[in-house]
């Protein structure tokens, strides 16, 4: 190669490389941003209409549906999830809606996006106990995610039945699937006003 | 006025041939392209967020094994490309300048791949955690795809191994490169994996389709000037051997004729691959040179047969229908700097040296033929170049002596003692270009002597056939 190709080629080739960091950086700050105020549901007391005690039965949640079904009125805890969309200002009654003592139900928490996709939980509750987790969707880009998240899941469930609540350590090497499932569980918990 | 100035322009530099710095700067871009090509993998790794997602040790594990696999396998597309005999290569840097680089990368690109295995596995264990073999395991029938991947990784580490120089020579041609054909596979078979367990490629995204097109423009390559150019040029010219001349004891001249040759635009010094059409030799293909320049309708090729099915190309029948691939290389006028030349030959090697002196661009007096022998008698087509030599105004040159044994010099032993070499042999060397063209050693002897008499890289011209 003579001087002058490698000169440019170092050139090309630094700039190139510069570029991609760059976009990775902002990418994962984004990244960050957007998953940050998904698990704000915890601040908004469930501004939705929803009553506090739902039947059980109506809720069963769409595996499908990305909390996007807010149409039927008795997925009111799923409509409560996509926060972003709710109406929080045009809900005047003050507070939350003072939620009954002992909440039972099956809540859908918000879906949480991560690098390797979207996270959501249903939470099931009965007489203020964690009866059962179930993943709604979780990290699938890329067969490796699948494997880490589907050994991530199991885990995460249990540890979170047992603590009752998110507050649960990290599964070593499944961060994001962590990070997504506990947002959602907690999305799901203040939905239920547990 | 105007005169003065091209008069000192001409006294300040001799004046080198465009050609050059256009052939040059398609050089120059050629290879920033493929420097530019293994940046731009790590990039958009690094885009996708690649780095800044590294927390732990194992992540960061993980990270390299992906890189090494993104990098290895562009080198491999790199190396594909350089084989795949692409005319814009064939004509900045010679077909075999580019099957020496093609070779320099093998084992770069195998060690990148084999990396990328080990780290991905030893990143994945960590994090189960699991052994390095139980891990192993678990990739092989958890993860999609991944039996292939296995099968790819071990196809490459096969092709690199025979490919080895050492193991080379103990297997026939023709096995070594059906074995090399198994590379192809290789790097087929490892595809579904980057697409299905690698998240960088996911569905959707736009490195998928950067990803998948460089593959796509590799493959196209491939066949379009593996396959469908040889193929569409053999059977358009339709050659055929119309006369076969014993130049000496194993040495023939191949006449051939054909059509619309021209369109080939082949120079003088070009070689093909030939195939000649007959129960013994059809499976063969064999790079020889043009022993005389081209025209619209015949070729001819000198050939001395060696050990293999070539030795019967004396007793090729006339009539015998040729398929070939090419013209390839740039030992000809084409790659010319300046005004003298110097053909310089050995053995079969008058070849293309023949052809050259045939057509090259000189005026009489400007160039030289150099003809090198052990005797004066085993020496080829010298009657030729002698009636060439008189026609165009070239002198010749007959250096025959056996070399002084110990010695590393392509000249005989009286001519070193005599401290002859190639600078005192030729007038005005440094305005000259070198071509050379002989047995593999004694090429490199007789360029590191121009080298040493000043010659710069861009006036020393040499093929080899050893690829």
């Amino acid at each position: 190669m003579r001087a002058r190709a490698v000169s440019l080629a170092t050139l090309a080739s630094l700039s190139v490389l510069a570029v991609g960091w760059q976009v990775g950086a902002q990418a994962n700050a984004s990244m960050q941003a957007l998953s940050a105020p998904q698990a704000a549901p915890a601040t908004i007391p469930a501004p939705s209409a929803g009553p506090a005690t739902p039947t059980p039965a109506a809720t069963a949640p769409t595996v499908s549906g990305p909390a996007t079904t807010a149409g039927s009125a008795a997925t009111a805890p799923t409509a409560a999830a996509s926060t972003a969309a709710a109406p929080a200002p045009a809900a005047p009654a003050p507070a939350a809606p003072a939620p009954a003592a002992r909440p039972t139900g099956t809540f859908t928490g918000s879906s949480v996006r991560t690098p390797y996709g979207p996270v959501q939980v249903s939470v099931t509750i009965a007489n203020g106990t964690i009866t059962e987790v179930t993943a709604l969707q979780l990290t699938n880009d890329g067969g490796r995610s699948v494997a880490i998240s589907a050994q991530a899941a199991p885990i995460l469930r249990s540890e979170v039945l047992s603590a009752q609540s998110a507050k649960v350590s990290n599964v070593s090497g499944a961060t994001y699937t962590t990070r997504g499932y506990l947002t959602s569980v907690q999305a799901a918990l203040d939905t239920a006003g547990f | 006025m105007s005169l003065d100035t091209r008069a000192r322009q001409h006294n300040a530099r001799p004046r080198i041939h465009p050609n050059y710095p256009r052939r040059m700067r398609l050089a120059d871009t050629l290879q920033i392209l493929a420097v530019v090509s293994v940046a731009l993998v790590v990039a958009v790794f690094l885009a996708d967020g690649g780095a800044a997602r590294i927390s732990t040790p194992a992540d960061a594990i993980t990270a390299l094994g992906i890189v090494t696999g993104l990098v290895g396998t562009d080198l491999l597309l790199v190396m594909m490309l350089l084989a795949a005999r692409l005319p814009a290569i064939d004509r900045a840097f010679g077909h075999d300048s580019a099957m020496a680089l093609h070779q320099s990368l093998g084992k770069p690109a195998l060690y990148l791949i084999l990396a990328h295995a080990v780290l991905l596995t030893i990143g994945y264990a960590l994090v189960q955690p699991a052994g390095f073999f139980d891990e192993v395991w678990i990739m092989f029938t958890s993860l999609p795809d991944m039996p292939l991947a296995f099968l790819g990784l071990g196809l490459l580490i096969a092709v690199v191994v025979t490919s080895l120089v050492i193991v080379r020579h103990k297997f026939r041609y023709e096995v070594w490169h059906l074995v090399h054909l198994l590379s192809y596979v290789a790097v087929l078979v490892a595809i579904p994996h980057q697409l299905s367990v690698g998240t960088l490629f996911r569905e959707g995204s736009l490195q998928r389709y950067y990803w998948l097109a460089l593959y796509a423009g590799v493959a196209g390559s491939i066949i379009l000037f593996r396959f469908i150019v040889p193929i569409v040029r053999s059977l358009r010219a339709r050659l055929t051997v119309v006369g076969v001349d014993q130049e000496a004891r194993g040495v023939v001249s191949i006449r051939l004729s054909g059509r619309q040759l021209r369109s080939l635009k082949a120079k003088s010094g070009q070689f093909f691959i030939w195939r000649f059409w007959t129960p013994g030799l059809w499976w063969q293909a064999h790079p020889f040179s043009l022993s005389a320049a081209p025209t619209h309708n015949s070729l001819r090729i000198t050939v001395r047969g060696l050990g293999d099915a070539s030795s019967t190309l004396p007793r090729l029948p006339v009539g015998t229908r040729v398929s070939f691939e090419g013209p390839y290389g740039l030992f000809t006028d084409f790659a010319r700097t300046s005004p003298r030349i110097v053909l310089i030959a050995a053995g079969i090697g008058v070849a293309p040296i023949r052809s050259l002196l045939e057509t090259a661009t000189f005026a009489p007096g400007q160039a030289t033929v150099l003809l090198r022998s052990s005797t004066v008698d085993d020496t080829y087509l010298v009657e030729e170049l002698a009636a060439l030599c008189r026609a165009r105004g070239a002198e010749l040159r007959i250096i025959a002596g056996k070399r002084a044994p110990g010695t590393s010099s392509w000249l005989p032993g009286d001519a070193v003692r005599a401290r002859i070499t190639l600078a005192t042999l030729v007038p005005k060397l440094r305005e000259a270009d070198v071509y050379i063209c002989g047995p593999r050693k004694w090429t490199d002897e007789v360029v590191r002597d121009a080298r040493s008499a000043g010659l710069p890289t861009r006036q020393i011209h040499f093929e080899r056939f050893d690829w």
